[in-house]
């Protein structure tokens, strides 16, 4: 028992040590599933997901702050596109949820995770981004290290915009329908089908958090695996199109994301029968 | 699971670490964007409204001094007829009455002409038959001289 497990573990350290290094030197192909680690700061490793997030975050406060501050009645074309958006996205919000109160509340909720998630994927091949690092000597030998990396291909992210989804949708279906009502739809002791399909109900609430946090890192992370195989057999011009393509599944997954939020909430917020 | 962990990079104090990220995002965007932008929105919309209510009741009066102006002028029309047509009548009235007063003053100055001709003549015959009876008196007082 002890041998198999710790066999387990062996081989399991094995496949880890090759998505850290990830260099298969034949091919040249870089693949990791886990961010790489630059440095350390009080504890906290600093991964160049972070280091990206952080620029990606700091891009859209600088926007959000020359935005905000040169409003007009009269709007420029930045101001336009910008509050075509956001009353689009409120507009809709509103349609769905069917209360504009409470999309007024949510919204700010549903907007950063889209933005978010849209920029990040979108900046995903900005030249730099992988390809801007250093080179380590390791005991595996030369290893390199890029300081940024596509911010939706860290696990560590995309789980926590999905635990902070997670967690809006419950507050909210709590916040709405009162503690019992909320928690009858998960516990029915009406009949034994009502009870079973509560628990199923319950066990889907919580696998949302899987598949939100598990479909945009392994659509994007999926992309970028895609794109450098592609430039590792043919370097020009064919990457060129498969680029276009994942720029659009980011950002179909980041309209994703923000849409079963919403819809989800819609299903909170909706009284049991 | 650990295994899974390590594999996928999990850790939990970058996980709290991207949490808290977004958190912060959330408060600046709401605070940078979503709360001024929205506002704006708000705000046009609110001048927008009033500009149409404004507009409306402007037409609105606009109609409504319209429909003053043509009330004025009809009865003003009215009136000026009325007042035309009843001037009129009175002037027939009054021309009437002075042509009737005329005639009546010919008549009677007629009359009393007539009168006074015939006074006149009364007291012609009267004077003359006194003077006839004068000069009777006389010639019979020569002829009683003379004899």
């Amino acid at each position: 028992m002890e041998n198999s497990n710790s066999a387990i573990e062996n081989a399991a350290d094995v496949t880890y040590a090759a998505q850290e290094t990830a260099t298969y030197a034949d091919s040249g192909i870089h693949i990791a599933l886990a961010a790489e680690q630059v440095g350390v700061f009080f504890g906290v490793p600093i991964t160049n997901t972070l280091i990206t997030s952080w620029i990606i975050m700091l891009l859209l406060a600088i926007i959000a702050f020359f935005v905000g501050r040169n409003l007009r009645v009269i709007p420029g074309r930045i101001q336009t596109f910008f509050e075509e958006m956001l009353s689009f996205m409120l507009g809709y919000m509103g349609e769905v949820l069917e209360d504009t109160k409470l999309a007024r509340k949510l919204f700010p909720l549903i907007a950063t995770l889209f933005l978010f998630i849209a920029l990040s994927n979108l900046l995903e091949f900005t030249p730099g981004i992988g390809s801007l690092g250093f080179v380590e000597s390791t005991r595996d030998g030369e290893v390199f290290t890029s300081v940024l990396r596509s911010v939706n291909t860290d696990l560590n992210v995309t789980l926590a915009l999905a635990v902070i989804a997670f967690l809006s949708i419950e507050i909210v279906g709590v916040a709405t329908l009162g503690t019992l009502t909320y928690a009858s739809k998960f516990f029915n002791f009406k009949s034994v089908l009502g009870f079973l399909v509560g628990i199923i109900e319950l066990f889907s609430e919580f696998a949302r958090l899987i598949s939100f946090s598990f479909r945009l890192f392994g659509n994007i992370l999926a992309g970028e695996v895609l794109i450098v195989v592609i430039a590792s057999f043919v370097p020009l011009f064919l990457p060129v199109p498969m680029m276009l393509f994942e720029v659009f599944v980011g950002l179909i997954q980041a309209a994703i994301f923000a849409l079963l939020t919403l819809f989800f909430v819609k299903i909170a917020i909706t009284k049991p029968h | 699971m650990e295994e899974i962990a390590r594999v996928f990079g999990l850790n939990w104090k970058l996980f709290l670490v991207q949490t808290v990220n977004f958190s912060v995002l959330l408060l600046v965007l709401w605070y940078f964007l979503y709360r001024p932008v929205l506002q704006m929105i708000d705000e046009r919309r609110q001048k927008i409204e009033k500009g149409v209510k404004s507009a409306e009741k402007a037409e609105k009066r606009l109609d409504e001094i319209e429909n003053e102006r043509e009330g004025v002028l009809k009865k003003a029309t009215t009136e000026a007829g009325e007042i035309l047509s009843t001037s009129k009548d009175r002037a027939q009235e009054k021309a009437s009455e002075i042509v009737s007063e005329a005639e009546n003053r010919a008549d009677s100055l007629v009359d009393s002409a007539q009168q006074r001709a015939e006074e006149m003549k009364d007291r012609a015959l009267r004077e003359s038959k006194e003077e006839i009876g004068k000069a009777a008196i006389l010639a019979a007082e020569q002829i009683l001289r003379k004899k």
